[in-house]
């Protein structure tokens, strides 16, 4: 199997992807559980999982005979942390502006 | 988690004046990207990021000194992600000024993937005790 690492971002494209974290947002499931809820192989729902599994938003358990997935946190704050590097940057932007205008201000006035 | 980005900004001179300075590419450029942008609707334009990277933008909305808005995508997201971001800007003219909103939205499917937050705890805990059950 093929060890894909994706970004948070290329992780979340994926509408299976993304069904399967609702999924797994009730309760911990093992990969055949899950597995039932899609029309694609057994191998490619690992895939899938795997793939999320190595952007952190899952943690993959062996119990007894079974492999439990569970969400986890590290991936969703990734995707935080992108909203808030914005919040950041606008209002770095417009400081900017404002001070730029204020500048202005000041020049009309002499 | 924020489902957008909004910001108020006041400044004194008139709305006719702030709509300038983010509808004129070489006032933008002051103090925002340098970029091809254009007031029309429908006008494809970039931000050229410091670093050379591009921000992929289509105008949305333009009402002269009140109402501006654009598609906003990072060049990296453009084939990657599944969301759209937009940018709009409302100038309302107030006493002495104007009054400036900033809002940037369109992270709603992160949200949806985030406000599952409040139950990670019980699925940590949930987990702690399957992993109490002996390995056979």
């Amino acid at each position: 199997m093929s060890t894909q690492t994706l970004d948070a971002f290329q992780v979340i494209a994926d509408p299976s992807r993304r069904q399967m974290m609702q999924l797994l947002s009730k309760d911990s499931m093992t990969i055949n559980a899950l597995a039932e809820n899609f029309d694609m192989s057994r191998p490619a729902v690992s895939k899938h999982l795997k793939i999320m599994y190595n952007a952190g938003f899952i943690s993959i358990k062996d119990i007894g005979r079974e492999r439990y997935c569970t969400l986890k946190q590290d991936g969703f704050e990734e995707l935080q942390k992108f909203i808030n590097y914005f919040d950041k940057f606008w209002i770095s932007k417009l400081k900017k502006l404002e001070s730029l205008l204020n500048a202005k201000a000041k020049e009309k006035q002499v | 988690m924020k489902k957008e980005i909004k910001h108020t900004f006041y400044f004194t001179q008139a709305p006719q004046e702030v709509w300038d300075y983010l509808t004129k590419p070489e006032l933008m450029e002051q103090w925002l990207m340098p970029s091809d942008f254009e007031p029309v609707v429908g006008h494809h334009f970039r931000f050229t990021n410091p670093n050379n990277s591009f921000v992929v933008c289509e105008v949305l909305d333009v009402k002269p000194f009140t109402d501006l808005a654009y598609v906003w995508k990072n060049d990296w997201a453009v084939t990657k992600t599944p969301y759209t971001s937009k940018v709009s800007w409302t100038l309302t003219p107030i006493d002495g000024g104007t009054e400036l909103l900033l809002v940037h939205s369109g992270f709603e499917l992160f949200k949806d993937l985030l406000a599952h937050n409040s139950g990670w705890m019980f699925l940590c805990n949930k987990l702690g005790e399957l992993l109490k059950v002996p390995k056979k």
